[in-house]
């Protein structure tokens, strides 16, 4: 039993750390950018050593197989031909990028830094939400909470045989040094306006590379250069990307980025630089090829997935569409489109007016849904003002890929502020907590 | 780290100026609100005409108000904290976060000041943070390069605000020394005749301030 007496009387100490530290994240509301302090909480989500070596297991038996899956789907696509995801699937996805096909990237790694959400279910199983393969956040701050939970509370780390998870910047430049093709590693950000900028310039800092932005980089010849004051130039040879796909490079994706780098695709593809994560990636990542993943790790691994989805239906099968359209007052449904919490609907919650329409949505665009049983987990404990309240949290798991894929030994723990609500996303008000993996 | 970014090479130059005159006019403020709390009238005019900045204030009680808390007066304290958070935030993994949580916490107590009775008291400690982010530049910044540019941003402000507030010459000729010790320490790259004339004009019988503010103004490349 780990006693959390300590830590908890030291709640206030760790606030106004976090808030020295600036310790926040943005949020646009009316169109005017803010930033706020991510909301902490002290209880910690503890995962016992066997639990999170199961957990382990199964992390890294479905990255493997999603990376395998990406190099498959932009190169030979067996996996299509021999009828395991339906085409539809694929070509039909926004994460599907044309131009990455035929493309290998270096070392052959895709998905470097994997964000994989899970819930606890109340049967005691954990339960995939989704796959984050292309800019997943989080894990700054679980690391650098971590620090000042010491620095507050020593005797409780001195107590409990807790993993330390200050090692994730360190884990992150070692994925980097391996996917490297020569030059330096950077951090590449669109800016002070992102949501997720603290992380950006703490990961930074943390790794000792330069933090960018397009200003900073230039493509000459078929290599990538960061420019720096007094015309200086150093090659770089992988970049950490925190901008999305269709903003990197305005000659290959969104023609109106004024964030990307032109010409950085054409660096890429002839092998000379390491996109962390790869560019198409979304196409794993889609909440409708997340259906297929277990049968993915079957088809590439010849493994039964350890890790199980949430009970999933697509409405694109005739037979999941009459079950939807049957039990649609039990299900989640979430358009696949979206993220962040967005899109996500449950049945339950509308009006017949809504229900109508959002059912002749599913019908007539089957492809663009999937639905989901509403699964029953487990609330955890969170200090609110009048105590401690129990509030739904999923936990978001970092795998991260070099020759082999490395858990994070923590996790980003994410809680609903709100007791009546499902979503746990920073920018719909929910919090955080630092995920404990127990060494013994 | 290496080569710097033109943007951080001029972020850093900047954190360094504006943290100093954030430290000096707080300086200067400080003395003279603890001056007009007897005073009716007219006096912060003086004030205003020493930094050479424009009286838009209505009164006293105005002028304290704005010219220490207004993020809309340009020439406002807090406004000149919040140009030096602007750079300091951009600049996490050249300065470090234990350096840049200085500058927040001078933020913190900015609004703390600003809802209380007794803003002096936050003030001093707005100068501490300072004075500790100083301390920390050179204490926790291994680059020798960043280090420069933060203190030649923070020492051309000074020879700036001295220049404008007519110091007398011995603390011009302390400022231009200081500088000129420090200028060729970064790869900043600036005029050697100007910084010449600067020094000149220091040592000059009688300063022509206006002409070292010029020159200081128009020296290095940021």
């Amino acid at each position: 039993m780990v006693n959390l007496d300590k830590l908890l009387a030291s709640t206030a100490d760790i606030n106004g750390l976090l808030a020295r530290y600036g310790v926040k994240f943005g949020i646009y509301k009316n169109g005017e950018f803010k930033e706020q302090l991510f909301p902490y909480d002290p209880i910690p989500r503890i995962i016992g050593k066997e639990e999170f070596a199961y957990l382990e297991r199964g992390l890294k038996q479905r990255v493997k197989a999603l990376n395998l899956f990406l190099k498959d789907i932009y190169n030979e696509k067996k996996i299509i031909a021999d009828g395991v995801v339906p085409a539809d699937f694929v070509y039909a996805a926004s994460g599907y990028l044309a131009p990455c096909e035929g493309i290998i990237p270096p070392k052959e790694v895709y998905s470097h830094v994997s964000g994989i959400d899970l819930v606890l279910g109340k049967d005691g199983v954990w339960y995939i939400l989704e796959d984050n393969l292309r800019v997943p956040s989080g894990a700054s701050y679980p690391t650098i909470v971590r620090g000042l939970e010491r620095l507050c509370s020593p005797r409780t780390f001195h107590e409990t045989p807790i993993e330390d998870n200050r090692n994730y910047p360190q884990l992150l430049n070692a994925v980097m040094d391996y996917v490297n093709t020569g030059g330096i590693n950077v951090v590449l950000t669109p800016g002070r306006y992102n949501a997720a900028y603290f992380e950006h310039s703490y990961l930074a800092e943390q790794m000792s590379v330069p933090l960018v932005t397009c200003n900073d980089l230039e493509v000459e010849g078929d290599y990538l250069y960061f420019t720096g004051y007094a015309g200086r130039k150093e090659r770089v040879g992988a970049v950490y990307r925190r901008i999305s796909d269709e903003y990197m490079d305005p000659l290959t994706f969104n023609p109106e980025s004024l964030i990307g780098i032109p010409h950085i695709f054409d660096v890429y593809r002839k092998g000379n630089v390491a996109l962390l994560n790869t560019p198409g990636n979304g196409i794993a990542d889609d909440k409708g090829i997340y259906y297929f993943v277990p049968k993915m790790i079957e088809y590439y691994l010849g493994e039964e997935a350890i890790l199980h989805n949430a009970p999933t239906y697509l409405p694109f099968y005739k037979e999941d569409r009459e079950y939807v359209l049957a039990n649609f007052d039990s299900l989640v449904i979430k358009d696949v489109a979206e993220a962040g919490g967005y899109g996500v609907v449950f049945g339950n919650k509308l009006t017949a007016e809504e229900k109508e329409r959002f059912i002749s949505m599913i019908v007539n665009e089957p492809r663009r849904f999937i639905a989901q049983e509403v699964i029953d987990f487990c609330d955890i404990p969170i200090l609110d003002k009048d105590g401690q309240v129990e509030r739904k949290a999923d936990l978001r798991a970092f795998v991260l890929s070099s020759e082999e894929p490395v858990v994070w030994k923590s996790g980003l723990t994410r809680f609903s502020r709100n007791p009546d609500s499902f979503i746990v996303n920073s920018s719909q008000g929910g919090g955080f907590k630092d995920t404990w993996v127990l060494s013994q | 780290m290496g080569i710097k970014s033109v943007m951080n090479t001029d972020r850093l130059y900047w954190l360094g100026r504006y943290s100093e005159r954030v430290y000096t006019t707080l300086k200067l403020f400080s003395r003279s609100f603890d001056y007009l709390i007897e005073q009716y009238g007219d006096d912060h005019k003086a004030f205003c005409e020493s930094l050479e900045i424009p009286d838009i204030y209505r009164d006293k009680d105005d002028f304290i108000d704005r010219y220490a808390f207004s993020l809309e007066d340009p020439n406002s304290i807090i406004s000149n904290l919040y140009r030096a958070y602007d750079n300091a935030i951009e600049l996490r993994e050249e300065i470090g976060s234990e350096t840049l949580s200085f500058i927040q916490i001078a933020i913190y107590e900015m609004s703390a000041a600003k809802r209380s009775e007794a803003p002096l008291l936050h003030f001093q400690k707005i100068t501490d943070a300072i004075l500790a982010f100083w301390g920390c530049v050179d204490d926790q910044i291994d680059d020798e390069n960043t280090r420069n540019i933060i203190k030649i941003g923070k020492r051309i402000e000074r020879l700036d605000l001295y220049a404008r507030l007519k110091k007398e010459p011995r603390a011009i000729r302390r400022e231009v020394k200081r500088l000129a010790g420090r200028i060729g320490r970064s790869d900043l790259i600036y005029s050697q005749d100007d910084l010449q004339k600067i020094i000149d004009l220091a040592n000059a019988p009688e300063l022509d301030y206006w002409e070292i503010i010029r020159l200081v103004e128009q020296f290095v490349e940021c």
